[in-house]
């Protein structure tokens, strides 16, 4: 019986080498960069593993990609950093699951002498200074800047009067409190747009959904919704179609292919485009320059923009 | 107690052997790791390994009494994020570190002995009983924070998870001291005993004079403590105590529980086979990222794990018997 386990075990770990085998034998000498991601089933993120693979491939490094299997799981994500850094990668690209909650393992990266590249979503300033974590980079979209085309999109869309509400994301995120707060100082310039329920929806559709259902009880006569992400704009969707109304301007955030097909359709009014690919593309693209000894910017901005019907052929061609 | 001694000693064997498979499991698959990568066999990434299984080997050991009483707790991970976020807050009020910390084992023992009242006093089947706490505790933690983290501490309380002696990590010796005690406590004190009579068979138990009502809310009681205890060395580790923290933790526990051997029918099961257990779970994770393995992948292969085991398992009970 325990030659039984013995054997199980050997078998399933053997299926599993084999099937990461790949990744590692083409490029073994090749520099090793590890692209840490908040999840690896979320299509954003998949899009932004993808950007990575290609640049890496283009030029001839090493990449690992790791994610825990909750987004919000930032014990996992430590400890897969904290794995990495006993494989002794080059360099770590990270998309923090927590702001906060990453400092202990940049920490423990720096210790370790591996430079730690942020990915999408900022690390709490405050935590890192206190804790003097150092960090190489941070690679992302301007959430508030994307937060505030949301806010003056829907101001358009409601001739700067009418009644809002949003989506939130999971309280504490960086990514989401940006956009709100974009969001937010965008309707301050139109007072008569009011915002009559601003509630998180953690970031999932299922919940964008019940939350959107219990707003739309209590506010009948909601005009717009802005959510923080494309999958809770796209849960609200759904839950207009089930409330039967129509007339609602839903505005997401990410793109995603679904949230444009929406748009097409004309169930959702706009998506603000971030790139994860882009993104990914130069996460990698710059951990390579940094082992290489060359010098790379504190902070890389990549672009963001308003989705619409309008345009809404033209980005799909784009990505 | 005569019964709940001659229990043990009926199970003893299968209770070694079992141990003995699970344990020869682990060294197979840290053989197989080592064969497959240089960076798993290291000093540095074996205490890296034993640090991370942790948090899940202490709520695992909770874990394991109530699964002997033939009970389950799926309310731990919850319950430990209500114990951090209040010993955070505390801290944060400016509370001594000693109180602070007794706070969050209190909160997490108070939530067990409601458990354990719900389910004696109340008569509530242990499953519905902690499916509403796991409800209530995640809900207070998320009301008391207003779903925000609670984070930044003083290094005094960091070094519970920060530090090392001799090398070691704290949080490390801590979980030993806790198996060594919970070792202690089931084989020798009258609480094992009667935890394992309780699970082999309750209604023997009552009739032979054990207040089971007061025993199996100390067990719960008790898993709630630890959850406490976890939800301490949780908060030093990430320098932040999330609302949203343990979720999905009441799997891990149970997983490493019956990987380690206990029944799930209660009656019987040891501690140092959760340990085994969850040192089983946390090499595996460990073991798959050291290979670059995908996310899906390694679900797929823990969850075979733990299947294989208790197949085994149960292949192991019928030829003892």
């Amino acid at each position: 019986m325990r030659k039984n386990l013995i054997l199980i075990l050997s078998v399933i770990l053997s299926f599993t080498f084999t099937s990461c085998q790949r990744g590692n034998d083409q490029t073994s000498g090749a520099p090793k960069i590890a692209l840490v991601m908040k999840t690896a089933n979320n299509p954003f993120f998949i899009e932004m593993q993808k950007g990575a693979e290609e640049e890496a491939k283009k030029l001839g490094v090493n990449l690992v990609v790791q994610a825990a299997e909750r987004e919000v799981d930032v014990e996992k994500q430590m400890q897969i950093v904290e794995n990495l850094i006993q494989t002794k990668v080059a360099a770590l690209c990270v998309t923090p699951s927590g702001s906060r909650e990453i400092v202990p393992a940049i920490e423990k990266a720096n210790r370790a002498g591996i430079p730690v590249l942020i990915i999408d979503t900022r690390v709490d300033p405050k935590a890192l200074s206190e804790s003097q974590g150092k960090v190489a980079s941070f690679i992302g979209s301007d959430n508030y800047e994307g937060g505030k085309l949301a806010g003056e999109f829907i101001a358009k869309q409601l001739g700067g009067k009418g009644k809002v509400a949003v989506l939130e994301g999971i309280p504490g995120h960086e990514t989401g409190d940006s956009r709100l707060r974009g969001f937010r100082d965008a309707l301050k310039t139109t007072p008569e747009i009011e915002i009559v329920a601003s509630q998180t929806a953690n970031w999932e559709r299922d919940q964008g959904f019940n939350v959107f259902q219990n707003i739309l009880q209590s506010h009948q006569d909601v005009q717009a919704v802005f959510a923080c992400s494309d999958l809770m704009a796209l849960g609200a969707v759904e839950a207009i179609a089930a409330a039967k109304k129509t007339g609602i301007v839903v505005v997401g955030f990410d793109a995603s292919a679904e949230a444009r097909d929406a748009i097409g359709r004309g169930t959702m009014g706009a998506t603000i485009a971030q790139s994860p690919a882009t993104m990914g593309a130069l996460a990698v693209e710059n951990a390579y320059r940094l082992i290489k000894g060359e010098g790379i910017k504190d902070e890389i901005v990549v672009p963001i923009k308003l989705v619409t019907k309008e345009n809404v052929g033209a980005t799909n061609a784009n990505n | 107690m005569r019964s709940g001694g001659l229990t043990l000693r009926g199970n003893f064997f299968s209770h070694y052997g079992r141990q003995l498979g699970t344990l020869s499991g682990l060294l197979g698959l840290v053989v197989v790791l080592w064969a497959l990568t240089p960076h798993f066999l290291t000093v540095s990434n074996l205490l890296n390994v034993a640090e991370q299984a942790t948090i899940i080997a202490i709520v695992a050991v909770g874990m394991t009494f109530v699964i002997i009483t033939a009970g389950i707790d799926l309310s731990v991970g919850s319950v430990l994020a209500f114990a951090g976020v209040v010993m955070a807050s505390l801290l944060h009020a400016g509370l001594p570190l000693p109180l602070a910390l007794v706070a969050g084992l209190g909160t997490g023992l108070l939530c067990g002995v409601v458990n354990g009242l719900l389910i004696t006093v109340g008569r509530l089947p242990p499953f519905i009983a902690t499916l509403g706490m796991m409800s209530v505790a995640r809900g207070s933690a998320l009301m008391f924070t207003e779903g925000r983290p609670i984070s930044g501490f003083a290094e005094g309380f960091r070094s519970l998870a920060t530090g090392d002696v001799l090398g070691v990590p704290v949080p490390v010796i801590i979980m030993l001291a806790i198996y060594a005690i919970a070792h202690f406590v089931l084989r020798r004190t009258k609480l094992g005993r009667y935890t394992y009579a309780i699970g082999g068979n309750e209604e023997a138990a009552l009739l032979s004079g054990i207040n089971v009502r007061i025993y199996k809310t100390m067990v719960y009681g008790l898993a709630g403590m630890l959850s406490g205890l976890a939800a301490i060395l949780l908060t030093a580790r990430l320098n932040s105590a999330q609302p949203i923290a343990g979720m999905n933790y009441e799997l891990d526990a149970i997983a490493a529980t019956v990987i380690g051997g206990t029944s799930l029918l209660g009656g019987e099961g040891t501690v140092v086979g959760t340990l085994i257990g969850a040192l089983i779970m946390a090499v595996l994770r460990n073991g798959l990222n050291l290979l670059g393995v995908s996310s899906f992948i390694q679900q797929i292969v823990i969850g075979s794990v733990i299947i294989a085991a208790v197949l085994i398992d149960m292949g192991l009970k019928r030829r003892g018997k």
